[in-house]
């Protein structure tokens, strides 16, 4: 799968075409490896030596080739967004597993697809760019993730129902900017907050992101 | 979109019954679940065959170890 989606160019304002598909490869692991993990370290060691602790993102120690193995699952499934070349983001999604039950009372027990994990280029980050004394490069990149979540939630007849654990710096955006519906602490998973989207909240979701 | 290819299944009366069930609870497609459960089956065989093992953990944490055939 290959479709063109848009996303912001910060330096324009403008959107731009870019490509998100799902036959990601360990290449895309290990490019990850190459191009983002330098900058990412860079970045969070510049905040501690600010003592901006706070500021580091939690992920900064992630390795997407560890995950070389589960590309052969076929309860998995990846997504990656590229534009100039350059991967712009990440995801892993479980459309089977431990965590694909909604715990929302109005569906709990129901299927959902769960997003394991979901990372965005370091030079689209705000925080890590602020602190390498840039701006980030492009916009709406984990939005796009996220929509594509949930057409794979509605092609698995989940019906738009999706489920995560977010990262604690990064809440705000699935409930302010994505709109989903956080659930509780989780104390099975380093009790991080679990969201999910409902079918309607998913659908509004789709809907404003067009 | 990944192609797809259709097969008959036979399922005793019994087997349709818990489909039905479980494809109700999920709020999912019969087919939708057979697909499902394959692919979990054969998250569990991959992971059997890394030498991992599967457990099952109750309220009071005691675990009980799933033996997969």
């Amino acid at each position: 799968m290959k479709t063109r989606v848009h996303i912001i160019d910060n330096t324009t304002g403008q959107a731009v075409e870019a490509e998100i598909f799902d036959e990601v490869t360990v290449e895309h692991f290990i490019e990850t490896q190459q191009e983002w993990r330098p900058i990412v370290l860079k970045a969070a060691r510049q905040l501690a030596a600010r003592g901006s602790h706070q500021l580091i993102p939690q992920h900064f120690h992630w390795d997407w080739t560890t995950k070389a193995p589960e590309l052969k699952v076929l309860a998995n499934a990846f997504y990656g967004i590229r534009y100039d070349n350059q991967l712009q983001g990440l995801m892993k999604i479980e459309t089977v597993g431990q965590f694909c039950s909604c715990r929302l009372p109005e569906q709990v027990d129901k299927a959902l697809v769960y997003v394991d994990y979901i990372e965005v280029a370091p030079w689209n980050l705000k925080v890590l760019m602020n602190a390498l004394g840039e701006k980030p490069r492009y916009n709406v990149i984990g939005s796009r993730l996220i929509e594509a979540a949930v057409l794979k939630s509605k092609e698995e007849d989940c019906k738009g129902r999706i489920g995560l654990h977010s990262l604690p710096m990064t809440e705000s955006f699935y409930i302010k900017t994505c709109r989903m519906t956080p659930v509780g602490r989780d104390p099975a998973k380093q009790n991080l907050l679990w969201l999910e989207y409902t079918p309607e909240q998913a659908e509004n979701f789709l809907t404003g992101a067009r | 979109m990944a192609d797809k290819r259709t097969m008959t299944l036979n399922l005793t009366d019994q087997e349709m019954s818990l489909l039905e069930e479980l494809s109700a609870r999920k709020d999912v497609s019969k087919t939708a679940l057979l697909r499902q459960a394959l692919r979990l089956y054969q998250m569990v065989e991959a992971r059997l065959s890394r030498g991992e093992k599967l457990f099952f953990e109750d309220e009071e944490k005691k675990k009980a170890e799933l033996m997969v055939v």
